[in-house]
């Protein structure tokens, strides 16, 4: 009954219609793909590094404990391992770049982040406690910056990666100065 | 400023006892020694330790070999409890523990006279009056009844504590024969032949003891630790006492309460019994200091939260079907999958153990679809979720400080988001599993209607 109270209200033609959320205006900056990218190697690069190691130690040590089934294609680990790396880096940063998105309205931080899950945050300012801006080494290569929003509760603290550093210095800012002005104390 | 000789001997008395109760594993002399140096060390403590309440804060102020001042604002002060041990109330003193805020400041002080106590309290909690209130009226909210200790064994919770009170047993009397040099390495391994060499009999009928003292001692130890557990409303605080031999009282402020927190499992559903908690902002230990009601029915949890915090809106709204389908999903999948790897890895038995469990996961994949539910009543909000441990969270709609919507792949497929609402208290968040798109983004807009609005696809033009 609540609900339809809302639909009506965005029905059009005697048609109900449930509302849905749009995605934020704006996007991150591209060169956050790069980021990502780099990020994805060097963890897979990693992980590719350690399986085959992994591997190569089970096949010298001929080890009786394993299923007969493995133990003859050990060889395969790493290359999965390689495969799924290999799906992430290219895949996952252009996937997240179409995700991400951000948008400050008025009173309200809204940010839909994620790829395979996405998540749809949003956050009022008057709520909003502290505002940090951060930058990774390779985000300092990059230019970029990651701006942080937290309130009283870590469910509702919003992060955004891949901003130019100078949008997100402004951004957090402008963030702290309204936070301050609007503060209502519901924590 | 406060009766000294109370203080002294009362530090002493609890200086000892844990003396003697820590130093059983040493030799007796160590003991000694041990025991001269620690009187020593709680009587300087207690001389170098003194506390003034101001205007604005309260300064513990500590001297012994490092000084420190501890400024606690008094505007911060979130909570003030008092506990009292045995030998504590034997004395007539008590301990306040002073919280100020989930980062960093929290004072005690210990031993200080029961009186002064509560005087500190009073002071410190109503910052509004910081002259010596007259002793304000104390109303009683709630109140255990004899019968509803008996529900202790249906939380499991204390199911398990004559294994623990065995185990602490038997380890201390090894420590102690230990020191007097009784157990030897014949002993210890004539005692295992004897055990391997009891018949049958005595074993089973031990194991039958056991099980009987299970629910039996779960009821004694839940009636220790909430003994007369009274809720009583006072000064704009909710305060909690409980407890047999060392009482406790805890005290929340009540503009700082967010919502309430209705637990239980499925025995105590069947009994209609509940648990009642407190969300309150900054409370540190929440699940033991925000608790309001360990055990009593249903009819009788929800008039207290109704009286702490407002009436529990309902009935609930179910999620969809399609939800359904993903809750049993999610119970089935984990034993299904420790029973493949266990098949790969050529065990088959484990295998067949797994099948049975992924079995018997069906009924409470579907249960927990059953307990799902949301609901507002313009002023409060509930969510629902979880079988063996089901919780219902109450939270007014002033306290929730943002929104976070999830969707997995598989979710986007069948329509279905969980809608986070995120609160300053409690747990920080709490979910509503698997609610329908359009629903969820209609619930978050119908409660703070001005973060959502800007942000809502405008309808389709007409034609």
């Amino acid at each position: 009954m609540d609900v339809t109270a809302v639909r009506r209200h965005q029905s059009d033609g005697g048609r109900p219609h449930p509302p849905r959320l749009r995605p934020p205006a704006n996007r991150v900056s591209p060169r956050a793909i790069a980021h990502w990218m780099i990020e994805y190697l060097l963890l897979w690069g990693l992980a590719f590094g350690l399986s085959w190691g992994v591997a190569a130690w089970i096949a010298d040590s001929r080890w009786s404990g394993l299923p007969g089934w493995l133990s003859g294609h050990v060889w395969w680990i790493p290359v999965a391992v390689g495969a799924a790396g290999l799906l992430m880096v290219t895949v996952a940063p252009v996937w997240r770049y179409r995700v991400h998105r951000w948008e400050v309205s008025a009173d309200v931080v809204y940010t839909r982040t994620g790829w395979f899950s996405r998540e749809w945050l949003l956050v009022p300012v008057s709520r909003i406690q502290t505002v940090d801006t951060e930058q990774g080494w390779i985000e300092r290569m990059l230019g970029l910056a990651t701006i942080e929003v937290n309130t009283a509760s870590h469910t509702g603290s919003s992060e955004v990666s891949g901003l130019p550093a100078g949008v997100a210095t402004a951004l957090a800012g402008e963030l702290a100065h309204r936070a301050h002005d609007l503060r209502d104390d519901a924590t | 400023m406060v009766g000294a000789a109370r203080e002294l001997i009362a530090l002493l008395a609890a200086g000892a006892a844990g003396l003697v109760v820590g130093g059983l594993s040493t030799a007796f002399y160590f003991t000694l020694v041990g025991l001269g140096i620690g009187l020593a060390f709680h009587v300087a403590t207690w001389a170098t330790f003194t506390y003034v309440v101001r205007e604005d804060r309260i300064e513990l102020r500590r001297a012994l070999v490092a000084r420190s001042v501890k400024t606690i604002p008094r505007e911060r002060i979130r909570g003030v409890d008092i506990s009292a041990s045995l030998p504590h109330r034997l004395l007539r003193l008590a301990v306040v523990h002073i919280d100020a805020g989930a980062e960093g400041g929290e004072g005690e002080l210990n031993a200080v006279h029961r009186r002064e106590a509560e005087r500190l309290r009073r002071v410190l909690l109503s910052r509004a009056r910081p002259a010596e209130p007259a002793a304000p009226p104390r109303r009683r909210l709630a109140r255990m009844r004899r019968a509803w200790y008996v529900y202790a064994p249906l939380s499991g919770a204390y199911l398990l504590t004559p294994f623990a009170l065995a185990g602490s047993l038997i380890g201390t009397l090894y420590n102690l024969g230990d020191d007097l040099g009784l157990v030897t390495q014949e002993r210890v391994e004539g005692l295992g032949h004897d055990l391997v060499g009891l018949p049958t009999s005595v074993v089973f009928g031990l194991a039958v003891l056991f099980l009987l003292a299970m629910p039996v001692a779960s009821v004694i130890v839940f009636t220790l630790f909430n003994w007369a557990f009274t809720v009583y409303e006072r000064d704009g605080s909710i305060v909690a006492e409980r407890g047999l031999i060392t009482r406790r009282s805890v005290s929340l402020e009540r503009r700082r309460i967010r919502g309430v927190e209705l637990a239980d499992n499925p025995f105590e559903r069947r009994a209609g019994v509940l648990r009642l908690g407190a969300l309150v902002t900054g409370l540190g230990d929440a699940a033991h200091r925000g608790r309001l009601l360990p055990a009593a029915p249903r009819r009788v949890a929800e008039g207290l939260a109704a009286q702490v915090f407002g009436a529990v809106p309902g009935p609930l709204v179910g999620h969809p079907p399609a939800a359904r389908g993903r809750r049993v999903l999610r119970a089935v999948a984990p034993p299904l999958g420790v029973g493949a790897l266990a098949l790969a890895a050529g065990q088959p038995w484990v295998t067949y153990c797994c099948l049975v469990l992924a079995v018997l996961a069906v009924p409470l994949g579907l249960d927990r679809y059953r307990q799902l539910g949301h609901v507002t009543d313009g002023a409060r909000l509930s969510l629902r979720s979880g079988s063996l441990r089901r919780r219902q969270v109450v939270v007014e709609h002033g306290a929730v400080v943002g929104w976070r919507l999830r969707q997995t792949l598989f979710q986007r497929r069948l329509g279905l988001t969980t809608l986070f609402a995120a609160v300053g208290a409690g747990e920080g968040g709490y979910p509503a599993i698997d609610m329908d798109e359009g629903d969820a983004v209609a619930f978050a807009a119908k409660i703070t209607p001005g973060w959502v609005a800007p942000f809502l696809e405008s309808p389709p033009e007409p034609g």
